[in-house]
């Protein structure tokens, strides 16, 4: 078992130290230069002394995606935008060597912060837990920190700035580039692979989207157009928040960008001040920043959920496995015996009724191996539950059926009553064994007690026009509260032999259907189960 | 042909898996007896049944292992052959922890099934003659004087005549006299045939303690 994890989990992660390089087509570099004009274009406004300093700087986000998807080898595309970028969107009054030497120096900064994500993250999904989020963000803080800081040097040292401009130099080109990378590159990232591209545009085609996006509208104008100092900033969180845990880190991503886009908008609207617009800009990122954590939570818990149910389905699986074994080994083991009869009787010249008989019976015990396998296939047919209508009554009292004689053996007073006339919808095999195993559950509890008074009650009723519960009552001693809070964890069986996963599976199967299993505490056991039912409640036939 | 005297016990409580192994051996000439479960079984037992049980481990109510261990407790010394469908090491342990012959899996290699009987019966009928045996000694011991007695014992314990004159305080020919009476009564034609079977009558009056 933990063999096959691993081997599965160096499956899904090749290289688990670093994030894997793919080789670059002619394209890559083309997709790199015009996007990159593109955006920095886009978010051309408030430049200090025209330099490509602006309080929102999403374009590095996109070299840095590019360098963790190539590796270094990055570097020359990136040397071409800023270059193109410099020339053609800010047509800075320098020297076309200048505006290289910068373009180099900008790209090459670039390039060692994405190759230290690079050789730090873990690939494929840098964005899958919290520990890599905060390791990205912090690599981004602190990486944009101390490029920031040489470039408002260099250009203080070349005069390109006036000398007492470089603090504020170093402030707004952090906080441009680090707020540009922060709530631009999950989603950049995101858009570059194929899985993540799907589960994208999932969110976005998810009808909430509207919703969130009008929710946004409405927060910007609230916190824009209301009050003054953007008072009701906070009020942008409520958006994001809703994206991240309905649709988890690709909500979050596309919040944020919606939101952000929607903040420069309402900028440039209200005409803020640049200094505002960096003050606005640090509660954007820590919006998307908040938005992203709540998000990949989200999205663990929800990968953790559907691993446990991946294992609880095979658990079922196995404990189904063992009971077919041996119902498959009986018919096997009588058609060898017959089989073996026919052989000894025809030995013997024997020709007439005994061999048919023999025969006959062969193939009667071959006919009831088929059904096991019949029913096996049932319950792997695609490891799904498939609800099907079923007639409560009948299902209740077939699968009740061989509870009746252990009943009269052991003196139980066994009833199944109060049954209504209800259609379920479930898989008959599965409720088969959630049933069965409460009943025997029951039986254990009343055998091990007194032999007076023992009973097991079997019983269902409506709830509401939709629902069934079925209860399985028992006179043994109930459940003490600390008993009951343990007792659908695997493994935690109270009884001698077995693994104690039979409840597990048992509210596994239940969840599944869209019902519920839980034991209510009381001087008896008593086990609910809830199913859908079928809103016509009267049976057809 | 085994012979007819013995039985093979089947306890089984799937019908179809009794009825088949009923006919199977019935058909090749094994006496059978069938039971549906472990209680019927010990209902009907007794103790001069000859032959061996077949037993199937999983069973509602009484196990296949819990009936080994209560026929070990009645002194049944029927030898058993256990039968079960998922052969895991615990139950495999505890089966000849009570004295199991053999141990098969289903679904059953018929072959193996009846070289497994046949082991069994044999093992039973030598058991039985071997019982028998030590029964014809054990009544031929009780006509020994106590003094002819003492001598056998002196004899089985690997001593010389003179020794056991010397012991006794008789005449070595004296002790050549009550060595060839004991071996007169106890109809044996040498010193190694009655140690061997002395010894067995020690073993099995050890074995029922």
């Amino acid at each position: 078992m933990n063999m096959e994890n691993r081997q599965a989990r160096s499956l899904i992660v090749p290289n688990a130290s670093m994030i894997a390089a793919h080789r670059m087509r002619w394209t890559d570099p083309l997709l790199l230069i015009a996007g990159y004009v593109a955006l920095d274009w886009a978010s051309f406004f408030h430049p200090l002394h025209g330099l490509s300093i602006t309080p929102w700087n999403p374009a590095p986000a996109l070299g840095l995606v590019f360098v963790l998807r190539f590796g270094w080898k990055a570097v020359y595309p990136l040397v071409a935008a800023v270059f193109l970028a410099d020339w053609w969107v800010r047509e800075l009054p320098m020297p076309l060597l200048v505006t290289l030497v910068i373009s180099v120096f900008i790209a090459g900064a670039d390039t060692a912060v994405g190759e230290i994500l690079r050789r730090r993250l873990r690939g494929p999904g840098i964005f899958s837990d919290r520990r890599s989020l905060l390791e990205w963000a912090g690599i981004v803080i602190v990486g944009t920190c101390v490029t920031s800081f040489a470039f408002a040097i260099a250009l203080r040292t070349f005069g390109v700035i006036p000398a007492d401009d470089w603090i504020q130099a170093l402030a707004q080109s952090w906080i441009g580039d680090g707020v540009g990378i922060l709530v631009t590159m999950p989603l950049l990232w995101m858009l570059f692979d194929e899985r993540d591209r799907a589960v994208l545009s999932a969110a976005i085609r998810h009808w909430e989207v509207i919703g969130q996006i009008a929710l946004t509208v409405l927060a910007l104008w609230i916190a824009f157009g209301l009050g003054a100092e953007f008072k009701y900033f906070y009020v942008l969180f409520l958006p994001i928040v809703w994206a991240a845990a309905r649709q988890g880190l690709a909500g979050a991503v596309l919040s944020a960008a919606i939101i952000e886009v929607g903040i420069i908008g309402a900028v440039q609207w209200v005409g803020l001040a640049p200094v505002a617009v960096l003050e606005i800009q640090m509660l954007a990122v820590v919006l998307a920043l908040l938005g992203f954590f709540v998000g990949v939570v989200v999205d663990e818990q929800q990968r953790i959920s559907s691993e446990l149910r991946q294992t609880l389905r095979l658990a079922a699986a196995g404990e189904m496995a063992g009971a077919i074994a041996h119902e498959l080994n009986q018919p096997l083991t009588a058609v060898s015996a017959y089989g073996s009869a026919c052989e000894a009787l025809l030995e013997q010249g024997e020709t007439g009724e005994r061999l048919k008989d023999a025969i006959r019976r062969m193939v009667g015990e071959s006919v009831r191996a088929a059904e096991v396998i019949r029913r096996l296939r049932d319950f792997f047919r695609a490891g799904t539950t498939r609800l099907e209508p079923i007639a409560l009554a009948d299902f209740l009292t077939s699968t009740a059926a061989p509870f009746v004689n252990r009943a009269a053996q052991d003196g139980i007073t066994f009833s199944v009553s109060g049954v209504p006339d209800s259609v379920v919808l479930g898989d008959r095999p599965q409720l088969e064994i959630v049933i069965r195993n409460l009943l025997s559950n029951a039986f254990d509890a009343v055998s091990a007690g007194a032999p007076e008074g023992r009973s097991v009650r079997l019983s269902a009723e409506l709830q509401g026009a939709d629902r069934i519960c079925i209860g399985v009552e028992d006179s043994g001693p109930g459940l003490s509260s600390a008993a009951a809070s343990r007792l659908f964890e695997p493994f935690s069986s109270s009884k001698a032999s077995g693994l104690g996963l039979g409840l597990a599976i048992s509210r596994a199967i239940a969840e599944a259907h869209g019902g519920a299993l839980w034991t209510e505490l009381g001087s008896h056991g008593v086990f609910r189960l809830t199913l859908p039912a079928e809103r016509k409640a009267v049976r057809a036939a | 042909m085994p012979p007819s005297a013995l039985t093979v016990f089947i306890v089984d409580d799937d019908a179809a898996v009794r009825d088949a192994l009923g006919l199977s051996l019935g058909v090749r000439g094994y006496r059978t007896a069938i039971f549906a479960d472990a209680e019927s079984f010990l209902q009907a037992y007794r103790t001069d049944w000859r032959g061996c049980i077949l037993i199937d481990i999983r069973m509602p109510g009484m196990d296949g292992l819990a009936l080994q261990k209560r026929l070990l407790e009645l002194g049944c010394t029927l030898p058993v052959i256990v039968m079960t469908g998922h052969g895991d090491v615990g139950s495999a342990r505890e089966a000849f922890k009570s004295r199991a012959l053999d141990f098969l899996e289903k679904p059953l290699d018929q072959s193996k099934l009846i070289a497994a009987i046949d082991e069994a019966l044999l093992r039973s009928e030598t058991f039985q003659q071997e019982a028998e045996t030590e029964h014809a000694f054990a009544a031929l011991l009780a006509t020994l004087t106590p003094r002819e007695r003492e001598v056998m014992e002196m004899i089985v314990a690997g001593r010389h005549n003179r020794d056991i004159a010397d012991e006794m305080g008789i005449s070595a020919r004296t002790v050549e006299v009550h060595k060839a009476r004991v071996m007169q009564k106890l109809k044996v034609d040498s010193i190694a045939q009655l140690v061997r079977l002395s010894l067995g009558v020690a073993d099995a009056g050890r074995g029922a303690n």
